[in-house]
């Protein structure tokens, strides 16, 4: 299949908005709110709604979007109400933030932290299809999972730490950028894993094409170079990195990610070959 | 109750792609755009032992569409009859459908600036108006049938429970074109 970059900017968008939501959400449940809370909920909100008008050029029809309610049982459906959902939970948080209702805040800071969690999963799963070896499998939506924490994370870090997140919150950010890495590298090696052992083998979805067949250099440069040795060294390296330095390593390891991200997801689009393409 | 079917006698296909053009013509199928194709298959074996044979794809019309399931708009939807539509009006273009379907048998139509998704219909039009689709009427090794096959008297009935029956490999969505081919090798997974 060929790459469908609007679903693709989509997905990237959408999981480093998810991961963000889930950074001030960790925060919040852990009592202490998230230097520059506010503005990284906004952020979100812009990259979840730039995620949206990316996808609807994927769409013949863009005009009937609204027609995509018509059924629930459909991942299409259930994403875009996930897309819903996380965007008012994002404004209202934003705006209890700036409000200073900080009761609220924390209720709805947990919410984002779920809503976080739960959109990548519903976006990744809405291309678990029977049709599709590679793409029929938890791994996907693990996938879209982990990238998106590693996204968020570590963008959210870069955020408050410029924004003069004191030590102690400036160690845990960066711990969580760390895990979010980790995370995003751990799913992507499982995903490759299925690739390798998925069902309905054909040369056409073939671990063969990542590791030495036309897909290697997007694999081997962008997915694992980039996208998953470069930030985790990044990351290692902020972690007993000095103040002045953390902003520029996790700022690395982000800009790594998002890399990787597109990396993986273009491998993701090449191998998903159908059981029997017929006629196109 | 009436379930119409596709069921194409492979020992008689020749192999001329007259059903993919009555087709075309019938629907007005947009250049470079299939709903009907004619694969050859083979030739398999050792010589002089070698098989080929024809097999004429398009939508298979399946029990469990998961084109169906996926549209999130029920602009894929299937009929009483079996017949696996598309409303294009209710189409958004998303293509999950394209994605969804086993087989390869949809496609996204920019051909006419549609922008929507088309396929093989069975010639609803013409079977609501009680005639069999185009394929059917203009296959000249009469190879194709059409009907209810629940009705143990239709020919799609007898040509079934006359040969080895065969399907295009079902991943759950349970294909309902029936292959009937005694005299060559069925070549794929079922």
């Amino acid at each position: 299949m060929s790459v469908q970059w609007p679903l693709l900017l989509f997905s990237v968008l959408l999981g480093t908005s998810s991961g963000m939501l889930a950074y001030l959400g960790v925060h919040e449940a852990r009592g202490r709110r998230a230097t520059a809370s506010f503005l990284i909920a906004v952020l979100a909100l812009v990259l979840l709604a730039a995620g949206g008008v990316a996808s609807t050029f994927h769409l013949g029809h863009p005009e009937r979007a609204l027609h995509i309610m018509g059924n629930m049982g459909s991942g299409l459906s259930r994403e875009l109400i996930g897309v819903g959902i996380t965007a008012v939970v994002a404004l209202a948080y934003a705006v209890c933030v700036r409000a200073k209702y900080d009761g609220a805040a924390r209720a709805l800071g947990i919410c984002a932290l779920v809503c976080g969690v739960v959109l990548p999963v519903i976006a990744g799963s809405s291309f678990m299809m029977a049709s599709r070896p590679v793409w029929n499998s938890f791994t996907l939506p693990l996938l879209y999972l982990g990238s998106g924490l590693g996204l968020g994370f570590t963008l959210a870090c870069v955020i408050a730490c410029a924004k003069g997140a004191d030590g102690d919150e400036r160690a845990f950010a960066v711990k969580l950028a760390f895990a979010g890495v980790a995370a995003a590298v751990a799913v992507a090696i499982v995903w490759v894993i299925w690739v390798a052992v998925a069902p309905y083998a054909d040369a056409s979805r073939s671990v063969m094409r990542l590791a030495a067949g036309d897909m290697a250099v997007i694999f081997w440069l962008g997915a694992v170079v980039v996208g998953m040795a470069a930030p985790l060294a990044l990351g290692f390296m902020a972690l007993r990195a000095e103040a002045k330095r953390v902003v520029a390593y996790v700022g690395g390891a982000f800009a790594c990610l998002l890399v990787g991200s597109v990396a993986v997801r273009v491998c993701m689009y090449a191998l998903a070959t159908s059981v029997q393409q017929l006629i196109y | 109750m009436t379930r119409n079917i596709m069921a194409i006698d492979l020992d008689s296909c020749i192999g001329c792609h007259s059903c993919a053009v009555a087709c075309k013509q019938e629907n007005n199928v947009g250049l470079g755009t299939f709903y009907n194709k004619v694969l050859t298959i083979g030739p398999t074996g050792t010589y002089p032992d070698l098989e080929m044979y024809y097999l004429p794809v398009a939508c298979q019309h399946c029990d469990n569409p998961q084109c169906v399931e996926v549209c999130p708009t029920q602009a894929s939807y299937k009929r009483e009859d079996g017949i696996v539509m598309v409303d294009h009006s209710k189409c958004i273009g998303c293509q999950y459908c394209v994605m969804a379907c086993p087989y390869g048998v949809r496609t996204y139509d920019e051909s006419r600036d549609k922008g929507v998704i088309e396929k093989c219909t069975l010639c609803a039009h013409l079977v609501d108006a009680g005639e069999v689709p185009s394929c059917v009427r203009h296959c000249p090794g009469q190879a194709r049938f059409f009907g209810d096959i629940d009705d143990p008297e239709s020919d799609v009935s007898k040509l079934v429970a006359s040969k080895t029956n065969h399907k295009l490999t079902d991943v759950g969505n349970h294909p309902a074109v029936v292959f009937c081919m005694d005299n060559c090798t069925w070549i794929g997974d079922e």
